[in-house]
């Protein structure tokens, strides 16, 4: 029992986002503005796949390419652009300036990490670092979003689409703001710890995916 | 504690913190966006219940000066003419040529067309039939007396059963139909119109069907909001102060105007 328990968690990653994407094939093609976070789903398919099959077989692929962790950091670099487009492209007149300068502070931010300070191929250790900082940003995102509806009278959000895609978000990097913060240190010093702890990753990540499919639903009602 | 405990606690405490006040913040935001919202929906509602009792004043004050003018034509004009009509038939035509006797005979006519018309006139803008016998003869009346050049066909039926309506809404009703037939006669060049009143409970449902060029129910609302459409303006207005629901539909055979006034 407890082994499949920790399949279902481990494996989590990848079959989560096959319920988006069943509401996605079940409503039909999406309006335009949530073409970013359709893109999303794809494209975390196959890299959560890719992440998942390095770590069941990584006895059988040799040294040092049985590491999956460079592939967090391409995960959360594809992420961060299609979620701040997407913020960009609801096209709210709130901070305007500052959601876009934010993208290139965040890419400004990964070149120079990578190019002074970190390996962006280090098969070890994934980047706390910019895992971090991308879940800042993106908190910063959701609020600014929340802070806007407050303003506007454009009816009880529970009902849009936008508002279950910013909540699943904004669940999502308040949780794991920590865990991508200290991971790196975790993983050295408590690695027992920090292998329980991705679970509570995955469980938001599950979250994460149930919102999205909820948005998809809504947008399509 | 050692080191990797405070780590593993700082974690732990991370997760926490962040996650309640992120749910906190999201809380405070779906409270306050409701309060909102229900504060707009009262200041929609004031909104509407002031317009409906302009509305309501509006119809009424229409209706006191329809009494008004019916009052003044009845018993002043109406009794000039009579009183004139009187003293003209007190001349001798004996004593008048051949020409001034024709003319005589024309003014005592056109004088009589006179005192009928007014009457008529002030009958028409405060129906004492109304008053005196209720809404379904004073319809049946003023059908009656539209069809009556046999330009147009008309049918009225009422439930028999019904009780005799006599309700504070009767006069609006009644204008509602006059209104409505008005309408139907002048733009919708029907041949045939038909009335049927219904009782659904306390509410009072009326149909009217005519084989004219009649409205669909997205025509109504399309001309119910333009500046010529006036007619259209003040049956919406009776409506709403009536608290009652218009519906209009074509059908194979014909247009259906269906009203819905729900009881007092």
């Amino acid at each position: 029992m407890d082994t499949l328990v920790r399949s279902i968690l481990d494996w989590s990653e990848v079959w989560s986002l096959g319920i988006p994407l069943a509401v996605l094939a079940w409503k039909g093609t999406q309006p335009g503005v949530n073409k970013p976070v359709v893109y999303y789903l794809y494209f975390a398919l196959f890299i959560n796949l890719c992440i998942d099959l390095i770590w069941k077989f990584r006895t059988m692929i040799p040294e040092p390419y049985n590491g999956n962790n460079y592939l967090y950091n391409v995960h959360s670099i594809v992420r961060f652009l299609l979620f701040s487009i997407y913020f960009i492209r609801l096209q709210q007149p709130f901070l305007v300036r500052i959601k876009k300068l934010l993208v290139l502070a965040f890419l400004l931010f990964v070149v120079i990490n990578f190019a002074f300070f970190e390996h962006f191929f280090n098969y070890r250790l994934l980047s706390s670092r910019l895992l971090s900082v991308e879940a800042i940003f993106l908190l910063f995102y959701t609020l600014q979003y929340y802070l806007f509806m407050l303003q506007v009278d454009e009816g009880i959000s529970t009902n849009r689409s936008d508002f279950w895609v910013a909540s699943g978000l904004g669940i999502y990097v308040a949780v794991n703001f920590f865990i991508f913060l200290l991971y790196n240190k975790l993983t050295t010093d408590l690695l027992n710890f920090a292998v329980i702890i991705w679970n509570v990753h995955n469980i938001s990540y599950i979250i994460l995916n149930l919102f999205l499919a909820k948005a998809f639903y809504e947008a399509k009602r | 504690m050692k080191p990797n405990d405070d780590i593993a606690f700082l974690t732990m405490m991370g997760i926490a913190a962040m996650l309640l006040l992120f749910v906190g913040f999201l809380l405070v935001f779906i409270f306050m966006q409701r309060k909102k919202m229900g504060y707009q929906k009262s200041i929609q509602a004031l909104r509407e219940t002031q317009q409906n009792q302009l509305i309501e004043a509006a119809v009424r004050s229409e209706e006191e000066e329809r009494h008004r003018i019916a009052e003044a034509l009845h018993d002043e004009v109406g009794a000039i003419l009579s009183s004139a009509k009187l003293h003209f038939q007190d001349i001798k035509e004996d004593n008048l040529d051949a020409q001034t006797r024709k003319r005589y005979k024309k003014g005592e006519e056109l004088l009589g067309e006179a005192v009928i018309k007014i009457r008529d006139i002030s009958h028409n803008l405060h129906s004492s039939i109304l008053k005196e016998f209720g809404l379904n003869e004073a319809i049946s009346h003023f059908m009656t007396k539209l069809t009556k050049d046999g330009m147009i066909q008309s049918t009225v039926s009422f439930d028999d059963h019904a009780p005799a309506r006599t309700t504070a809404n009767d006069m609006s009703i009644y204008r509602l139909v006059q209104e409505l037939i008005n309408n139907i006669i002048k733009h919708a060049r029907a041949a045939n119109i038909n009335i049927r009143t219904f009782p659904t409970g306390d509410s009072f449902n009326l149909t009217i069907f005519h084989d004219g060029k009649g409205l669909s129910q997205q025509q109504y609302e399309e001309l119910r909001f333009k500046k010529e459409g006036l007619g259209l303006k003040t049956i919406q207005n009776r409506i709403i102060s009536l608290k009652g629901e218009i519906a209009f539909s074509q059908e194979p055979n014909g247009y259906y105007i269906r009203l819905h006034i729900p009881s007092i």
